[in-house]
């Protein structure tokens, strides 16, 4: 394991490349339980329903564990939670419209969720003590969403041909924007690489690849031809495209400023 | 210097049983209560008169009469307090929560400081927040599963 983490060693490059990252999976987090509340109601049944209802609100947990670790390099989680707009979200571009159809939220619980969690897992077993001591309780949580996401995933593709081809084509639309996300190799993913906080974005999508390869084979996405989007920025640490603004109303607490309660 | 005093309940292990209080019995619960702020019903002793020799112990004892806000066995045998340090009259406690998104984390918060402000030896409660090692239900301590098993719910 890698000696711990001196946040005050850090130089500015540093300092900057550990908010950005974990800003791009805390934004990611937040962004998934919104996608998952957006089916509350509009899930295929009462019980599919409260499931996503339940990794909601895991994914917000884990967005407020995240935030928090802002507090070491300087940035208010607060002011980063609330005030922020669209532009500035630093989540994995799968996420920023949403789901026309259950099939496009099985797929991205498969992959996105799953993409997540392999970035998170990289983050663990890094250098940085917060993650370190935090991220394995999200991990230990993901195992339900990456249990339900599967079984979907199988009973989809195990269903009509309109499932399958919806699951299919859902599944070939979020593997590039994940895949850049995931495997991001600017100058401040390498730097916190060579740091040891994370681990680097080719190795993170191998993990990715492997551990979706036959799940993905069965609605004949062959996992290893999918390739990341172009047009990615490091300055704003996401491909093109920025969240819906609707969403983002609900993310920072718009209508219920007021009652902001901390 | 500050006197510190600390100690943490190992996987397995029982809470200290250093106290005997006893709970005030009428027909209803004790009158503070009423201030709970989450609302609960745990049934608090009295704090103790005199600031007893084994400070941790007692405080250990106080903690484990708040219950968890949706299950009726106390944090400690729910395996949520992994450590209390007393630094003279400052209590620290680390408390960890069933889930990172549990919607009662403010409640138990608030009622692990209610509780313990009320003791003689304790003017502050510091509550720290850990999530190592997580929390699984097999940090459930005997008494806790016992309890829940009365109750129907097998873990």
């Amino acid at each position: 394991m890698n000696e711990p983490l001196e946040i005050r060693d850090l130089d500015g490059t540093g300092m900057s490349a550990l908010r950005r990252l974990i800003l791009t999976l805390a934004d990611s987090k937040r962004m998934m339980g919104i996608r998952y509340s957006d089916w509350l109601l509009g899930a295929p049944s009462i019980e599919a329903g409260i499931a996503v209802s339940a990794m909601a609100q895991d994914e917000w947990g884990h967005a407020r564990l995240l935030y928090a670790m802002l507090k070491d390099v300087g940035l208010d989680p607060l002011e980063v939670e609330h005030e922020r707009p669209g532009e500035d979200y630093a989540s994995v571009g799968a996420l920023d419209e949403p789901f026309d159809h259950w099939a496009g939220l099985v797929a991205a619980m498969t992959v996105v969720d799953e993409a997540i969690s392999v970035a998170l897992l990289g983050f663990s077993r890094g250098s940085y003590e917060a993650a370190r001591t935090r991220v394995p309780k999200m991990l230990a949580e993901e195992e339900f969403h990456a249990s339900l996401a599967k079984a979907w995933y199988r009973r989809l593709a195990d269903s009509s041909h309109k499932a399958r081809t919806l699951l299919h084509d859902s599944t070939e639309c979020l593997l590039p924007p994940v895949l850049a996300w995931l495997g991001a190799d600017d100058a401040s993913a390498r730097a916190m690489v060579v740091s040891g906080v994370t681990e680097s974005g080719e190795s993170m999508t191998e993990v990715l690849r492997e551990r979706l390869r036959d799940l993905t084979a069965l609605v004949e996405v062959n996992i290893d031809r999918a390739q990341p989007n172009s047009g990615w920025d490091e300055d704003r640490a996401r491909g093109p495209g920025r969240p819906d603004e609707e969403a983002i109303e609900r993310v920072r607490g718009d209508r219920n400023r007021a009652l902001l309660v901390e | 210097m500050a006197r510190r005093e600390t100690a943490g309940l190992a996987r397995g292990m029982t809470m200290p049983a250093v106290l005997t209080k006893t709970p005030l019995i009428d027909a209803g619960l004790p009158g503070r209560i009423s201030t709970h702020k989450s609302g609960g019903r745990d049934r608090w002793t009295d704090p103790l008169k005199e600031v007893p020799v084994d400070r941790i112990g007692a405080t250990w004892a106080a903690l484990d009469e708040v219950l968890d806000p949706e299950l009726p066995i106390s944090l400690v045998e729910l395996g949520l307090v992994y450590g209390v340090e007393l630094i003279d009259e400052i209590a620290r406690v680390q408390v960890t929560f069933t889930s990172t998104a549990c919607p009662c984390m403010e409640f138990i918060r608030e009622d692990v400081k209610d509780r313990l402000e009320i003791e003689p030896w304790i003017r502050k409660v510091e509550i720290i927040e850990v999530w190592d090692p997580p929390w699984t239900t097999e940090r459930v301590t005997s008494a806790g599963r016992t309890k829940l098993g009365r109750l129907g719910v097998g873990i």
